[in-house]
């Protein structure tokens, strides 16, 4: 394990003041253990990143995060709080965003109607005021649309505002689907190969990006991803996991040094080979 | 049926259970069939059945056919009907949207339904010959119906020639593939489409004998009547079929056949109970049917998150 | 709208598959052009009684009565399965708690119809309710089955109850009053169902611009991703199950007053399944998303059985056209009549010359088949 760097070795795992603490989380299913004794800190406004080859747990470490997949044993804490009983749902109000492998969105609405769809959290409205016309409804529309407005010209989607997702190239759905989990205005944020599928130019965009929206907002990014460019120049910390444990925490430089590292994607490819793939 | 006072008549409650349950089998066959080889839930599986039902009767009562020979044909014409409902309908269809697929289906079934009522000659009531041998089978102390004992037969037979066959058979086997793996299937040179309206032949003319098998002999030598109850899209045997194919998981064809026997046996043996419990057949089917769902729900959602463990 | 196109634009343009085409739904929502829709179905709603004034008869009020409450019935199928996007086959069932909800509150416990249509909408909650459990665990296909076997259930159980249904000729109830107006007459009762369904469409209309109806959209499009975004989707489904649960349960309560008295055999499996799917099939042909489809679907229905009246069989045209219509419909136009409309109103605000002549022959088109099937569905009852 690589913990020489001076501030790793500061930290206090079980410190308050973690953004996100992941605690022992273990994830079975039948016979394979996709994740076992998974231990991770996440500081506030951190761009932390997290490595592994494809079956390594990653995504099902996200999922175990967020709330799609319970975890048999473990703690995650949001800021302190503990939420690895809560809904996904739930979780969302209590600061946690995330992003999926495959952007699906919601087809049958356009742009604007998903970035309005993604306000849920911030507005009151009950559906009898709606379908009585009450002005709180009116004003519930007004602010939806407002902080809508404000994201598409943030975002750079206005020019797509009317068009529905199937309409869109990859890398602006990815933007799309970047632009509603901003307006929930998380705390913490999972991006899971958030430049998977998309051009070259726009990859390069996204870094930048990502800098811009923590130094924005506060909030901080833990970002799986698989474009080694993208992952070493935008995180300041990066974990590496394979067969469901951390084998690996750092700098970047240093997890890209670290023997360890090396073998889990290396060895997969020479027993491949063996294997004559 | 007339309960006599003096003995309760389990054999043949038991017996007319079994028949009962030999339809749900075969239609549940079908459906099963359907389901894997093109991913439709056939809710119009009735409606097709009843095409071969119309067919039969236009053939044993305009056309002076004799009857066991207008069965025969009916059967093959059901078939033709499913192989057309795939070409021209269902081949179009994604098979992932469920919503669409599932409207589609309901239009389909509303369809034949109309063409039925057409068919019939837009009659209430509409009587029809018989085509199996009617006589009574002493068996012990109990008299049975020979077409019940037929059809229990023809099930069992059928199930027992049709699973090995779809085992091991060539077209079985690639009718397995389709199931498995569309594109996979078709990259190994298997002709999807050709394999796919196979299925909905073979589960249309299913569908069509199961009909045949029963509804024209409800009533022994008077031959069956078809009742504006049975002009619906899903008739009052299309339900209990689906609770049959779904002890199977939509997936398993050696248990849609059991399954086919336990819901006629489970629905029938009601009928020894003392009211108000004897009336309750529906709700029984109901409960046993929502159980099941519940079951393979669970199973469905495990094995998802089991792959998506995998493809981290 | 736009003067000018981007490059990025143009490229979309391009690029994007021709919407005709596209065989996975595609859903528009109707956000334009609210006063037109209003227009256009209270337009359609005059009819009945444009065709009477014309004729010197009382006949088609009864008909435009008809269409009314089909239009509230449909109502419930666009909320739950167009904006929920939960496949419900029972929707009928729903009609028929509404329904003797009321003939039991009017005829036997003296209520005024007032105050038991709210009782109607409310009775229908405890089943919405339990609809909405097993959407939990259920999804797609599977609660769809269940729904199936609910109803059936409810057929043997609930609607044979003789308590609830009033035995085997159901309740009997008297058209309502309010006050000095009696709405016994024809055509009193007509506008009071065709104000009631319209107001009714206005309000479903309002749901989809709002918080709840945007999370209805969601969970139907991708349950995981509305999850992600903060929507609690159980309560969303449930949410949906119950307005259009009540919905069907305030048409059940015009339903009574309409027929006069319908018998429960007609809740009773299998019959009720030919009304649930037929609500299902023609809020499709409608156009299942959009508030106005409902109307415009319960209006082709009555319509057609009206039109088709002369070919005497009248049932077996419904059903062949119908059909039909929708398999066509779902594989070209999944968002039903609504959608033609959209996207002919379009092409021929884009390009007069063609989109005229085009919408045109449509129309001409179906009037043919129409004509067609009365012909020769006249002359064959005549033989």
């Amino acid at each position: 394990m690589t913990t020489t760097h001076p501030e790793t070795i500061a930290r206090d795992p079980h410190a308050a003041g973690a953004a996100l603490s992941i605690e022992g989380v273990t994830v079975r299913f039948g016979g394979i253990t996709a994740l076992d004794g998974v231990t991770m800190q996440i500081q506030p406004g951190e761009i932390v990143g997290l490595l592994g080859p494809n079956g390594a747990g990653k995504t099902t470490l996200f999922n175990a995060v967020s709330g799609f997949i319970k975890p048999d044993a473990g703690t995650v804490r949001l800021d302190g709080a503990e939420i690895q009983s809560m809904f996904p749902y739930e979780r969302v109000t209590a600061g946690l965003g995330r992003t999926f492998q495959h952007v699906k969105l919601f087809r049958g609405l356009t742009v604007y109607e998903n970035l309005l769809a993604a306000q849920h959290r911030h507005l009151s409205a009950s559906p009898f005021a709606a379908m009585l016309r009450l002005p709180s409804w009116r004003r519930d529309e007004d602010e939806a649309r407002e902080l809508v407005e404000r994201m598409l010209d943030t975002v750079n989607l206005r020019p797509w505002s009317q068009r529905y997702p199937w309409e869109l190239s990859y890398g602006t759905l990815r933007f799309l689907e970047l632009a509603s989990v901003l307006s929930l205005r998380p705390s913490v944020l999972l991006l899971d190969e958030p430049a998977t599928g998309i051009q070259q130019k726009e990859v390069e965009q996204l870094g930048p990006m990502l800098r811009r929206i923590r130094d924005d907002t506060g909030c901080a990014i833990f970002l799986i991803e698989h474009d080694m460019g993208l992952l070493m120049g935008t995180s300041e910390r990066i974990y590496a996991l394979d067969f469901g444990r951390v084998i690996a925490e750092g700098s970047p430089k240093e997890v890209s040094a670290d023997p360890q590292v090396l073998e889990s994607y290396l060895g997969r490819t020479r027993r491949a080979e063996a294997a004559g793939a | 049926m007339i309960l006599a006072a003096s003995r309760v008549p389990i054999v043949e409650v038991t017996t007319f259970g079994l028949a009962k349950g030999a339809v749900y089998a075969l239609l549940a066959l079908g459906l099963v069939l359907i389901y894997r080889t093109t991913g439709v839930t056939n809710f119009a599986h009735w409606g097709i059945g009843l095409m071969g039902v119309v067919f039969y009767f236009l053939l044993t009562s305009k056309a002076g056919v004799a009857t066991p020979l207008a069965a025969g044909l009916a059967v093959v014409t059901c078939g033709f009907v499913g192989a057309l409902c795939y070409r021209f309908v269902f081949r179009y269809v994604k098979r992932t949207n469920q919503l669409v697929l599932i409207l589609i289906a309901l239009g389909v079934a509303q369809l034949f339904t109309a063409l039925s009522a057409m068919g019939f000659g837009f009659a209430s009531t509409t009587i029809l010959d018989p085509w199996l041998p009617i006589s009574t089978v002493s068996v012990g102390s109990a008299s049975l119906r020979s077409t019940q004992l037929i059809a229990i037969g023809a099930a069992i037979g059928i199930a027992m020639l049709f699973l090995p066959w779809f085992r091991y058979s060539r077209t079985g086997r690639a009718l397995r593939a389709v199931a498995q793996n569309r594109e996979a299937a078709s990259l190994a040179g298997i002709d999807e489409h050709r394999y796919s309206t196979v299925a909905w032949a073979i589960g249309a003319a299913l569908a069509g004998l199961a009909l045949l098998l029963i509804l024209p002999h409800a009533s022994g030598e008077r031959g069956g009547v078809i009742t504006t109850a049975d002009i619906t899209p899903f008739g009052i045997y299309l339900i209990p079929a689906f609770g049959a194919a779904l002890v199977g998981g939509l997936v398993n064809l050696p248990l849609a056949v059991v399954g086919g026997f336990v819901f006629g046996i489970a629905e029938n043996a009601l009928i020894l109970a003392p009211e108000p419990w004897s009336s309750l057949r529906s709700t029984i089917a109901a409960i046993l049917i929502v159980v099941l769902l519940l079951l393979h729900t669970e199973r469905f959602f495990v094995a998802r998150a089991e792959q998506e463990a995998l493809e981290t | 709208m736009r003067s000018t196109i981007t490059a990025e634009e143009a490229i979309a343009e391009a690029e994007a598959p021709p919407a005709a085409r596209r065989l996975s739904v595609r859903f528009p929502s109707l956000t334009r052009g609210r006063v037109i829709t209003g227009g256009v179905l209270l337009g359609l709603g005059l009819i009945p009684v444009g065709v009477d004034a014309a004729r010197n008869t009382t006949f088609w009020e009864y008909i435009g009565a008809y269409i009314a409450v089909w239009a509230m019935l449909e109502l419930s199928v666009v909320v739950v399965t167009g904006y929920g996007g939960l496949i419900s086959l029972m929707p009928f069932s729903f009609v028929g708690i509404g329904c003797f909800a009321t003939g039991l509150a009017v005829s036997v416990w003296g209520w005024p119809f007032w105050l038991a249509v709210p009782f109607a909408a409310l009775a229908t909650v405890p089943i919405s309710v339990a609809v909405g459990a097993a959407s939990v665990r259920l999804k797609g296909l599977y609660l769809a089955i269940a729904t199936l076997t609910f109803a059936s259930a409810l057929g043997e159980t609930l609607f044979k109850w003789e308590a609830f249904t009033g035995g085997q000729a159901g309740h009997t109830i008297d058209r309502p009053k309010l006050g000095p107006v009696d709405f016994s007459g024809g055509f009193a009762f007509y506008a009071l169902t065709m104000a009631v369904a319209l107001v009714l469409v206005w309000m479903v209309h309002g749901l989809k611009s709002s918080r709840a109806g945007r999370a209805m959209l969601a969970v139907r499009d991708n349950e995981r991703e509305a999850q992600a975004l903060g929507i609690n989707s159980t309560k969303t489904k449930l949410t949906a199950l119950v307005i259009g649960g009540a919905l069907a349960g305030v048409g059940g309560a015009f339903y009574l007053a309409l027929l006069g008295s319908p018998a429960p055999a007609g809740f009773q499996s299998p019959y009720v399944d030919v009304s649930s799917v037929l609500l299902v099939v023609w809020a499709v042909i409608g156009g299942i998303e959009a508030a106005s489809g409902a109307f415009l679907g319960a209006f082709a229905l009555i319509v057609q059985q009206q039109v088709f009246q002369g070919a005497e069989k009248l049932f077996v045209f419904i059903g062949v056209y119908a059909a039909l219509v929708l398999v066509v419909f779902l594989i070209f136009r999944p968002g039903g009549f609504v959608q033609v409309v959209k996207i002919q109103s379009e092409r021929i605000r884009v390009n007069p010359a063609r989109g005229i002549p085009e919408t045109a022959g449509l129309v001409l088109f179906n009037v043919i088949v129409i004509w067609l099937i009365i012909h020769f569905g006249t002359v064959a009852t005549k033989t």
